[in-house]
């Protein structure tokens, strides 16, 4: 006995919703992913132009902190260590070990900074300096663009994560191996705010 | 409360007027039609040979559908002349306030540093950056956004923002005018504008029905005319009430939405204290048309003074996003100017 007609049109369209239904599902995580390695996008841009102003601080520092080669060298080896993680979350943005890399080395790097500029307060001429101060003024927005464009990524990959978590979306997630995505998380708050300086 | 509380409850308060506002158009069309019917009973009962006594029929479909079709156009046409009038974008306006376009690459320390915080707040509330006017000739604090749409957006800033200001301060202001562009003022601004105008079309139809039907005698025509300038003077009084309340709902908001963008109400806090102490006056002549867009009360205070103002009082800006405020407005300007002709020297 063959099935009534009715129940192949039955089966079909149910079919034919469920595989609609995975694909939108599908499609929207491909967003989601797409939209927070763009919001990465953002913050790599400003990274590469804190990690091109480093140097030409140190430069510039150099002349008067004669004494304290130690500090710039390790400015120096903690913004070649934050631009290689940088190079590496920005190929594979989301990637949970790689932001967290980039989250610790950022972190160094912040406090020799930090150390730095506590440094250069000691110094009057290197704070009078005319490129000194256009230096700090460009470091400082670009760590503001920085935290402002990690506030964007940040809340694209909660999206993410929450969707790929949520049911049904989390069935579709898990077969084709949609991977949860990594925070750029501040690891020690009060570093980075050591690195704030300002001179108005 | 929150931030994100006092944007909720800036929008509410918003929406609930804008509602007072198309009520009351709803109200002079009333009015207009009580008028008219009134109006065409008179001038029935007033005929010497009405044998029929007529009586006041209250409801006359064919006066109501005059009435509403008539006044409607008006004020329709009159809006979309005024908002056709003022729909120029944000670098027109800018420009007619006496506004200096910032040139990308400038070398001066504090056009870079207005440059970059207008580039921060434009990444902290996903809005392109706008084109960048600095008012040479305004010595006070303030601030204004101007432009339909974000892509044809203009940040204007007063010379006094960028002499008396720290980078902190700045932010706060910008962050605020941010908002502006971000919830659409400055579109719902042009609207408000072109509906009372519209109501204005009224009260001078008005005028002219009287006019040109002096000394005709008991002319229909000339009750109509003196209704017409009645009701058009009450709505535009209530539309310039409402209007005023609606622009210090936004202004709420934007300084809330400028602590979210910032996430620092301190700078903010500290921009409306200098204000307080410094003064937010601007000179332009053109400052009274565009008194609404800026970040602290551009004008004098009216006759009217609180129940007019497009901004709320200071003290109560202030409080909103710092409780622990003390109530004294600080000057600080000896520091800062000690620090810039540091940084000018250099």
């Amino acid at each position: 006995m063959s099935p009534s007609p009715s129940i192949i049109i039955a089966f079909s369209t149910l079919a034919l919703f469920s595989i609609l239904m995975v694909a939108g599902i599908y499609n929207t995580l491909v967003t989601l992913r797409n939209r927070f390695a763009n919001a990465y996008a953002q913050i790599d841009v400003q990274l590469k132009r804190r990690y091109d102003l480093i140097p030409n601080l140190v430069e510039t520092a150099k002349g008067y902190l004669t004494h304290e080669r130690g500090t710039l060298e390790a400015v120096i080896a903690a913004r070649n260590a934050a631009a290689a993680a940088n190079t590496g979350a920005a190929a594979h943005p989301g990637d949970p070990s790689a932001m967290k890399q980039l989250a610790s080395s950022e972190a160094t790097l912040g406090g020799t900074l930090g150390r730095l500029f506590a440094l250069s307060e000691s110094y009057p001429d290197l704070k009078a300096n005319t490129t000194m101060l256009q230096l700090m003024e460009e470091l400082t927005s670009t760590e503001n663009k920085v935290a402002f464009s990690r506030q964007a990524f940040n809340d694209a990959v909660m999206a993410y994560n929450t969707k790929r978590e949520v049911f049904p979306s989390n069935v579709i997630a898990g077969m084709f191996s949609f991977t949860v995505a990594g925070l750029f998380a501040i690891e020690k708050p009060e570093e980075r705010l050591a690195a704030k300086v300002s001179f108005a | 409360m929150g931030f994100l509380e006092h944007q909720d409850r800036a929008r509410t308060r918003t929406t609930v007027l804008v509602i007072y506002f198309a009520i009351s158009v709803v109200c002079i069309i009333a009015a207009v039609y009580i008028a008219s019917v009134l109006i065409v009973y008179g001038t029935q009962a007033n005929r010497p040979s009405g044998s029929p006594p007529t009586e006041l029929v209250l409801w006359d479909p064919a006066i109501f559908l005059y009435a509403a079709l008539g006044t409607l156009s008006v004020v329709i046409i009159g809006s979309v002349y005024k908002i056709a009038a003022l729909a120029k974008g944000g670098s027109a306006v800018a420009e007619s306030l006496g506004g200096r376009l910032l040139s990308p690459n400038t070398a001066d320390p504090g056009e870079r540093q207005l440059r970059n915080v207008i580039e921060e707040m434009a990444i902290a509330s996903g809005m392109p950056v706008p084109r960048i006017y600095v008012l040479d000739d305004e010595p006070g604090i303030n601030a204004f956004a101007a432009g339909h749409t974000p892509g044809d957006a203009a940040i204007g800033v007063t010379r006094g923002c960028m002499t008396l200001l720290n980078r902190d301060e700045l932010q706060g202001i910008i962050g605020h005018e941010f908002s502006h562009i971000a919830n659409g003022d400055m579109r719902l601004d042009l609207r408000i504008m072109g509906v009372l105008f519209g109501i204005v079309c009224l009260a001078v139809i008005g005028q002219v029905l009287l006019y040109s039907s002096r000394g005709r005698g008991r002319n229909p025509l000339l009750f109509l005319g003196l209704a017409l300038i009645v009701i058009g003077a009450i709505g535009v009084f209530f539309g310039r009430l409402i209007q005023a309340a609606l622009s210090r709902q936004r202004e709420f908001l934007a300084d809330a939405s400028a602590v979210q963008f910032t996430r620092n109400p301190a700078g903010l806090s500290a921009a409306l204290q200098k204000l307080g102490g410094t003064g937010s006056q601007v000179k332009s002549a053109h400052a009274g048309e565009a008194s609404h867009m800026f970040f602290g009360n551009g004008m004098g205070t009216s006759f009217l003074g609180a129940t007019l103002a497009t901004h709320p009082p200071l003290a109560e800006r202030i409080r909103a996003i710092d409780p622990s405020w003390d109530g004294n407005f600080h000057q600080g300007t000896v520091r800062v100017a000690a620090a810039l002709s540091h940084l000018g020297s250099a």
